[in-house]
């Protein structure tokens, strides 16, 4: 399992276009739409800050997703997935090998993401651990959500496109580029049914309300609930993906 | 012993492997031959314990891969068509992760990577990225990666598809030494001259039934009648029907005889004699190509 998490590590921080998608392009939004809602006199700056930082950080986590898509077409269609099963390895720790470095790279980039909003916009950070606690339920969720699409898609390209629906389409209806209050009761309704949404009011309530694990035990259940949806699915998908891999 | 029993193999309608049983000694090389689309891949992934769901058994010495699947596949090392590598990284880092899936660490690891690498020329590779390698290189390496965790059975699904003679020369004393050190060889091919070289005995494969088995010269006395071979524009089939039984092979044809030396010398006396001037003239050894054709009715190189 550490093999493979560590290969896929290493291949994957080779990969210029993580960067880019992980910490360049998030910044770059971040830093424009707090200039441009910092002037809205309805807002104060804390609420501002509170909600792009945390709901661009959300957003982008889950295009983490294009680089696991990527990353599992290619391993099976250069016959990684059947050479693998010709091993030892079992398909849970082969799984668990992929999947931990992405879990990985999504905490950082949430952790480079929040200290670029407290060092630049003085960020509150509130209960350290509760903050920790909902990163970690939300790279579980975007990972093994990325892991089902993964295994389940037939190409790079439909992997792409379902993953900036999943992401564009979640952060509107979820709430992380306006807050939900503002939208109709409809899609207030359905905002309650994507991860997007409890994903920022779980760091709503940490953040802006100091909020500990107690206050946010609900939304850390249902994320970690979806991931491990996305986990059993790409688990009992697994012998149609090896079916399909070249060898 | 490696005792493959009973082995059928569905993919919707189509019958990938149709009651495939056969043995192969410890020790030696088995070749398993067919033409595209015959089964041996399906088969071979089978052997490898990568398709689990099949109808039947193997046995591998002691272990049964129904219920011993994972002590059989340390005990094996899979060489597939595709070369299986991780491109971006360097051979080390491939053999370390290959060396990690079976189990190898530490020192046991790098001195079985250093052994590898000697073994398969890229010593002075191993820090090198395999995106940088030719395609040979890279066919070695993909074997290197299956021999680091020192199996006992080799499994070879076409290992020399689109390599050049140089590393297909490498990649054959590879196999020349894995015999000598008495790992049993299952190697996959359409290139019958390969086989031949390197196989005692075979399978003969199509459409996902076992056609023939045995030892390559059992084989090639049962089936190949001696003959000879002659070739020319003066040289007519009813001429050479007084010879024996003829039939066409390429530009020339085929002559079989029951004592082929004492035929040669009647057809050279003919030659002769009739001022005819073959451009070939030869006693023709029987291949494995000749049995595929007896067994099927079709050349191999063609289905």
């Amino acid at each position: 399992m550490w093999a493979i998490a560590r290969t896929e590590l290493k291949k994957t921080i080779q990969d210029k276009g993580l960067w880019f998608w992980t910490f360049v392009l998030p910044v770059i939004f971040i830093v424009a739409f707090v200039a441009i809602f910092s002037g809205d006199e309805s807002q104060s700056y804390k609420e501002v800050v509170t909600q792009i930082i945390p709901g661009y950080t959300i957003m982008f986590a889950f295009f983490i997703m294009i680089s696991m898509v990527i990353a599992f077409v290619k391993d099976r269609e250069r016959g990684m997935v059947a050479r693998i099963a010709s091993t030892p390895l079992s398909t849970h720790h082969y799984f668990f090998g992929k999947w931990l470095p992405f879990i990985i790279i999504v905490l950082i980039q949430i952790a480079v993401l929040f200290g670029f909003g407290v060092v630049v916009y003085d960020l509150p950070l509130g209960n350290p651990l509760a903050l920790i606690l909902l990163s970690l339920a939300l790279a579980f969720i975007v990972t093994g959500w990325g892991m089902a699409m993964a295994v389940i898609v037939k190409t790079e390209n439909m992997g792409i496109a379902l993953t900036q629906i999943l992401a564009l389409g979640g952060a509107l209806l979820g709430g992380l580029w306006m807050p939900v209050e503002f939208m109709p009761e409809v899609v207030q309704n359905i905002s309650k049914a994507l991860p997007q949404y409890w994903a920022l009011q779980g760091y709503k309530e940490v953040i802006l309300s100091s909020g500990g694990i107690a206050d946010i035990w609900l939304n850390m259940l249902i994320l970690v609930l979806a991931g491990l949806a996305g986990g059993v699915i790409a688990l009992l998908s697994y012998p149609r993906f090896l079916r399909q891999s070249r060898s | 012993m490696i005792s493959i029993e009973n082995i059928s193999k569905q993919y919707e309608a189509i019958k990938a492997l149709n009651h495939i049983s056969f043995k192969i000694d410890e020790g030696t090389c088995f070749g398993l031959v067919g033409p595209n689309g015959a089964g041996k891949s399906t088969l071979m992934k089978i052997l490898s314990g990568i398709l689990l769901d099949f109808n039947g058994d193997i046995h591998v010495k002691d272990w049964k891969v129904s219920t011993d699947r994972i002590k059989i596949k340390q005990q094996i090392g899979y060489i597939p068509q595709e070369i299986c590598l991780e491109e971006t990284l360097t051979a080390q880092d491939n053999l370390i992760l290959f060396g990690n899936l079976y189990g190898l660490k530490g020192k046991e690891l790098q001195i079985r990577m250093e052994e590898v690498l000697q073994q398969i020329g890229l010593k002075d590779r191993a820090k090198d990225k395999v995106i940088t390698f030719s395609g040979g290189m890279k066919r070695r390496l993909n074997i290197g990666c299956a021999l680091l965790h020192k199996p006992s059975i080799v499994i070879m699904d076409e290992p020399t598809v689109g390599i050049d003679p140089q590393s297909r020369n490498s990649i054959f004393s590879i196999i020349h030494q894995l015999k000598a050190e008495g790992s049993t060889i299952i190697y996959s091919s359409h290139y019958m001259e390969e086989v031949e070289q390197l196989c005692d005995s075979i399978g003969l494969i199509d459409k996902g039934k076992l056609m023939e088995f045995g030892r390559m010269e059992e084989l090639l006395e049962k089936y190949a009648k001696p003959s000879l071979f002659i070739s020319g524009e003066s040289i007519e089939t009813e001429m050479l029907q007084r010879f024996g039984e003829v039939e066409s092979k390429g530009h020339g044809y085929l002559l079989n005889s029951e004592q082929p030396l004492l035929t040669l010398e009647n057809l050279v006396t003919h030659c002769r004699e009739h001022s005819l001037e073959p451009r070939r003239l030869e006693l023709y050894h029987p291949r494995l190509e000749d049995i595929f054709f007896n067994l099927t009715g079709t050349q191999l190189r063609d289905s």
